[in-house]
């Protein structure tokens, strides 16, 4: 046993793990692969809009896709300070097609008009375009009272 | 008997001579200096001797210091890999039948975020709380109660 011993057995603790998180890693996502075999993959966020005549305060939506292949990976908060945080969504949601997602704010300052509320990552596999369903369950103002809203996604690169 | 006398009844000296006690002394004198090869010779000897174990013994230190850096590198890259600066994420809470009835905390038939919402906003301006509105059952009626309310509202096997 000796220095040399001591610096393989380093090593050995170093790589294992880093091996293990790899190999963790590479079950969940696909990788760009370029035999014919594999599907093509790639990442872009949807970015969903709401529209209200008065200061939003609460909202909840349901988005699924339709057509195509996606997985959700991400979900990211909006534009104004109310809503910069992560929503609430159920974290069996990712890695499928279909989540619900959920945010209040109990401060004064509050968006209106059209303000991006949440930021939603996918994993799109294949070349087909991917379609969305995307549903709007309420939106509210800070007394709780239920808002007309309108809701719309854009497809960001 | 007086001639044999004579030679005893002389007038002898008894004293040794000084030259043979001086004699006797150097050879019976302890030896206190050493020869410079003599020590030399011995400690060439005795460090030959010694130094095959104390180099064992500082082997033996060597091998445990190296297991203990080895161990300790060990503890830190497992503590990397885990990542345990890592905040714990919320969790959706699984509820009961009952306790979905509950959560609508407006008794509007549907559980969604404006029940979580109203239930913060009782919170934050420390209006009268129902003591059923202690979802997670930690005696208070807090922010993690309204998580747990959020959560029930975007369950994907609830059907709002």
């Amino acid at each position: 046993m000796n220095k040399i011993t001591s610096i393989i057995l380093t090593i050995v603790f170093v790589i294992v793990p880093v091996l293990a998180r790899q190999s963790e890693q590479s079950q969940g996502l696909l990788t760009e692969d370029y035999s014919t075999a594999q599907p093509k993959v790639r990442f872009a966020p949807l970015h969903i809009y709401l529209e209200t005549c008065n200061l939003l305060a609460a909202y909840q939506f349901e988005l699924k896709a339709t057509a195509g292949q996606i997985k959700i990976v991400g979900v990211e908060g909006g534009e104004h300070d109310a809503f910069k945080e992560a929503p609430y969504y159920d974290k069996a949601a990712l890695m499928k097609e279909r989540i619900i997602i959920a945010a209040f704010s109990t401060g004064r300052d509050l968006p209106t008009d059209r303000t991006r509320i949440a930021t939603i990552h996918l994993q799109i596999i294949g070349d087909a375009e991917p379609e969305y369903e995307l549903k709007l369950i309420v939106a509210a103002d800070a007394d709780g009272k239920e808002l007309p809203a309108g809701i719309i996604f854009e497809k960001g690169e | 008997m007086t001639k044999s006398k004579e030679h005893f009844d002389e007038d002898m000296d008894l004293r040794i001579p000084s030259k043979l006690s001086a004699d006797l002394n150097a050879l019976f004198e302890p030896q206190v200096g050493i020869p410079p090869e003599v020590d030399r010779a011995v400690m060439d000897r005795a460090h030959k001797h010694l130094s095959p174990l104390q180099s064992d013994k500082r082997k033996r230190l060597r091998i445990h210091w190296d297991w203990r850096i080895a161990a300790a590198a060990a503890v830190i890259i497992l503590a990397f890999s885990l990542d345990l600066t890592k905040q714990p994420e919320r969790t959706t809470e699984r509820l009961t039948l009952s306790k979905t009835q509950a959560v609508d905390i407006d008794r509007n038939g549907r559980v969604d975020i404006l029940d979580a919402f109203k239930l913060a906003r009782h919170i934050e301006s420390a209006d009268r709380t129902e003591t059923e509105w202690d979802f997670n059952g930690d005696g208070l009626i807090d922010r993690s109660d309204v998580d747990v309310v959020a959560f029930a509202a975007v369950r994907l096997d609830k059907g709002v």
